[in-house]
């Protein structure tokens, strides 16, 4: 390995390796012994030749002593400045504190709150099934269908039956789905302008219902062919008013971003402490 | 040794021995370029080689888009349209995105590390050539490739050459040997490259030079080189085991004598996902050093950035099969890889945030570097979107091999990687050559480009959501995808007009551009505290820092750098 050393300075010139033709001629060489295979062998024998030429042409040049030149150095004038030599630091307004909380939820309101709207949701879902389709198993079919094994194109009556598999998969979608919304919404509802419930509660569900409005179509065909976008977005406002409702009336708990960056990863740093006496590092 | 100005004849009126331009002259031009190891020399060779093939594989994809511009059109037949396709993917992933990566690397991780030279100069030297000779035999496949059996020309079984189209039975003659060999010879010219920026960047760092004072492009460069050294060895394995099957009578990829299809999508994909972080960090790398000069503040979370390429390059290794999820895999394999790729979005979210953060605030310079790295973060946020989008199976099982996919990876490989090769080129240009590009014709370049990328690109996702497959040579007219394929081809000519621009600035500029001085963006890093362009040895002395920034440490001496590390 070339080290600063090998590079080093003698009077006015600077040792640097010398150009070498070799390592052309043996990438030449390399190339030509496979472009052979597919045209001549003649080719890769030449390849070869080149290979072990470059190859004792390489070595005789750094064995026993690496050949290099010597480069003169040359006076160049160098100038470094700017023309920018007031610095400003950035000052941190308090208004920015409306993006990073002083006081959040705690992790468990969201739980609650997810809870919660899961209860509250199953309300206009179950009214779905009963008025459409004189059933509550309906809405719970269509939820949890993935996990009855044989289904392939069921019809309106077995969707409308009890079917315990679908149950299962439906309880287990519908308590994740629940739990995960809330937390999201304990996390995110401090964060949010001024009406959070209308944002958390209205305005998220009705966004997230037109994603789904959109692309159901190619997720699962056969779901958008049954789903009542109404009855739909009756339930996840549900969800969200409710969810959102649980977890704004929680008790908030203080943050620790009012107190500089450095204490809360527990670490010394500069600032913190007196900076005198550092100047031993120039 | 010679001047390291461009290899054009301006450079002999430049040379400071005052040749004249004759054939002599030309010649013992000509033997300092091909005789060199110098590493700025070769970092230029490789950029020149990365442009040209640039333009090829853009003539290419311009044929493409010719193609399918109308229904039913015949401008190329469907097996001419084969190799072109094949040809774009190859050329753009393996001669231009992967010598981009050595050029930058070449020329500035020594400088960057306050260094005369890469590690291993002659390794260097070797690496390039086997780079450029493994590109030339790739394309003499166009008129070498009939083979024995007069079948058959360039290879023509998409880059990625799933088996078992790639066994003798179905691909007489030697377009995909010739595509497999060629690779084998860049892949060891890419594994040289890569052990020599390891080997500099943590061997010949100047005095006061600690890891954690490399600046950003440096630490992403060894990440890429790390990366790229686990990546390429499956890809060289399975090309190899390929020519077995082919020539020796191996099975690995042969289905009708109890070899696996499968297998070779997994080393394929084992290499080609790494690969596209490969080409995608030294873009970060890049944007790196671009967004904080111009932004006029240190970049944001330093050590968070480091570590989020190390972590972006760990989880990497984990994703391949998120291209294989209509291959048919085990529920358990498809929550992992979905998953898998879904953690991709925590250190690259990182990262944004972190550009974000440098530029809030700061007073920004919308210089060409800057407005193509302003354009690279919402493409590539976009880019990450979708990417989570097809992370996930159940949508991927619907738009996979679909334009939506080839959006989406042209969001990443154009919309982040050729983005970021373009302000770097436009922030460099002015070492290298002592010039200023034309700031006049690089914002002409940056609005024609960025308009025409997404008019192309942007459509295309409509085109996969519509359900256009990927590859098609035709389509009929009552698919409904004829409009939307005028809108991509229209914009894939608005983006070869804003590349023209690009070529005739860096002709035009290195003759007539502004003289450039060493240090012309008023940047931080030890590169501009030499000539433009820099003299043989970089460093008439060595230099010494004691920052992440040792140039605003001198410019600033009432306030330092160092005080805050």
């Amino acid at each position: 390995m070339d080290s600063h050393e090998q590079h080093g300075h003698s009077g006015n010139t600077i040792h640097l390796p010398a150009p070498t033709a070799w390592p052309i001629v043996l990438a030449f060489g390399a190339t030509l012994i496979f472009a052979g295979l597919v045209t001549h062998v003649v080719v890769s024998i030449l390849g070869a030749v080149l290979v072990v030429t470059a190859c004792a042409g390489w070595f005789r040049q750094v064995l026993p002593h690496e050949a290099h030149e010597d480069v003169p150095v040359e006076a160049h004038e160098i100038t470094i400045e700017s023309e920018r030599t007031h610095v400003t630091r950035i000052e941190i307004k308090e208004e920015h504190r409306a993006h990073l909380p002083l006081e959040t939820y705690p992790v468990l309101s969201g739980l609650k709150g997810g809870i919660a709207g899961g209860i509250a949701m199953l309300v206009p879902a179950l009214l779905y099934g009963i008025i459409g389709f004189h059933s509550i198993w309906y809405p719970v079919n269509l939820l949890g269908g993935a996990g009855v094994a044989h289904w392939t194109n069921p019809t309106t009556a077995q969707i409308a039956a009890f079917h315990p598999q679908a149950l299962v998969i439906a309880i287990i979608i519908h308590a994740t789905a629940s739990i995960l919304v809330g937390l999201l919404y304990g996390a995110m509802l401090p964060m949010l302008p001024r009406h959070p419930i209308i944002l958390g509660g209205i305005i998220a569900p009705l966004l997230w219902t037109g994603l789904l409005h959109a692309s159901l179509g190619i997720i699962n065909p056969a779901f958008d062919e049954r789903i009542q976008w109404g009855w739909f977005l009756t339930s996840q406002i549900t969800y969200g008013l409710v969810a959102g409702w649980v977890v704004a009336h929680q008790s908030r708990i203080r943050t620790t971003q009012s107190l500089p960056f450095v204490m809360r990863m527990g670490i010394e740093a500069s600032g913190l402490h007196s900076e005198e006496g550092e100047d031993h590092r120039q | 040794m010679a001047d390291s100005t461009f290899p054009v004849p301006g450079a002999l009126e430049a040379a400071p021995h005052g040749r004249r331009w004759s054939q002599a002259a030309f010649l013992a031009w000509l033997h300092d370029w091909v005789v060199t190891v110098d590493h700025k020399k070769l970092g230029i060779l490789y950029m020149l080689y990365s442009i040209f093939f640039l333009l090829v594989g853009g003539v290419e994809a311009i044929l493409i888009r010719i193609q399918l511009v109308r229904p039913d059109m015949h401008f190329l037949s469907p097996w001419v349209f084969n190799r072109v396709f094949t040809m774009h993917g190859t050329t753009m992933v393996f001669l231009v995105g992967m010598t981009y990566i050595f050029g930058f690397a070449n020329y500035l991780v020594p400088l960057m590390v306050g260094a005369r030279d890469m590690a291993f100069p002659r390794l260097n030297a070797l690496s390039f050539w086997l780079t450029f000779f493994g590109g030339i035999l790739l394309y003499y496949s166009f008129i070498g490739g009939y083979g024995l059996y007069g079948a058959s020309s360039a290879p023509d079984t998409m880059w990625w050459a799933y088996s078992p189209l790639t066994e003798r039975a179905f691909s007489p003659g030697h377009a995909p040997d010739y595509w497999a060999l060629s690779l084998i010879v860049t892949g060891f010219g890419t594994i040289g490259a890569s052990i020599n920026v390891i080997a500099t960047a943590l061997c010949l760092r100047c005095k006061g030079m600690t890891l954690m004072r490399l600046p950003l492009f440096v630490w992403l460069n060894v990440v890429t080189s790390f990366l790229a050294l686990l990546a390429i060895t499956p890809l060289t394995a399975a090309q190899v085991m390929l020519l077995i099957d082919r020539y020796l009578g191996g099975h690995f990829f042969d289905t009708q004598a109890g070899g696996s299809a499968l297998i070779w999508a997994h080393f394929f994909w084992i290499f080609g996902h790494p690969e596209v972080y490969v080409l995608v960090l030294p873009a970060f790398a890049i944007a790196n050093e671009v967004i904080p000069v111009f932004s006029r503040k240190a970049i944001f979370g330093y050590p968070a950035m480091a570590a989020a390429s190390v972590g972006i390059a760990f989880v990497s290794l984990g994703v391949w099969a998120h291209h294989m999820f209509t291959i048919g895999m085990t529920s358990v394999g498809n929550t992992f890889f979905v998953l898998s790729t879904m953690l991709v979005g925590i250190p690259t979210g990182i990262k944004i945030f972190n550009w974000v953060a440098t530029m809030w605030g700061g007073k920004i310079r919308f210089a060409t570097p800057m407005l193509f790295c302003t354009a690279f973060l919402f493409q590539f946020l976009i880019a990450g979107l979708t990417g989570i989008i097809l992370s996930v199976a159940p949508w991927n099982w619907q738009l996979h091999n679909s334009y939506f996919v080839i959006a989406h990876f042209h969001y990443v490989l154009v919309g982040a990687i050729v983005f970021c090769i373009f302000a770097g080129i436009y922030y460099w240009y002015p070492k290298v050559t002592g010039r200023m590009l034309s700031e006049k014709l690089g914002k002409w370049h940056f609005w024609l480009f960025v308009i025409g990328f997404h008019v192309s690109f942007d459509t295309m996702h409509v085109l996969g959501i519509l359900g256009m497959p990927r590859s098609i040579f035709t389509y009929e007219a009552d698919r409904g995808w004829a409009p939307w394929n005028f809108v991509v081809s229209i914009g894939g000519f608005i983006q070869a007009i804003a590349v023209l621009v690009f070529a005739f600035n860096l002709v035009h500029s290195y003759f007539k551009g502004r003289v450039a001085g060493n240090d012309p963006w008023d940047a931080w890093t030890l590169e501009w505290a030499t000539p433009s362009p820099p003299p043989a040895y970089n460093f008439a002395e060595d230099p010494v820092v004691t920052s992440r920034r040792p140039l605003w440490d001198i410019k600033h001496p009432e306030d330092p750098d160092w005080r805050y590390e």
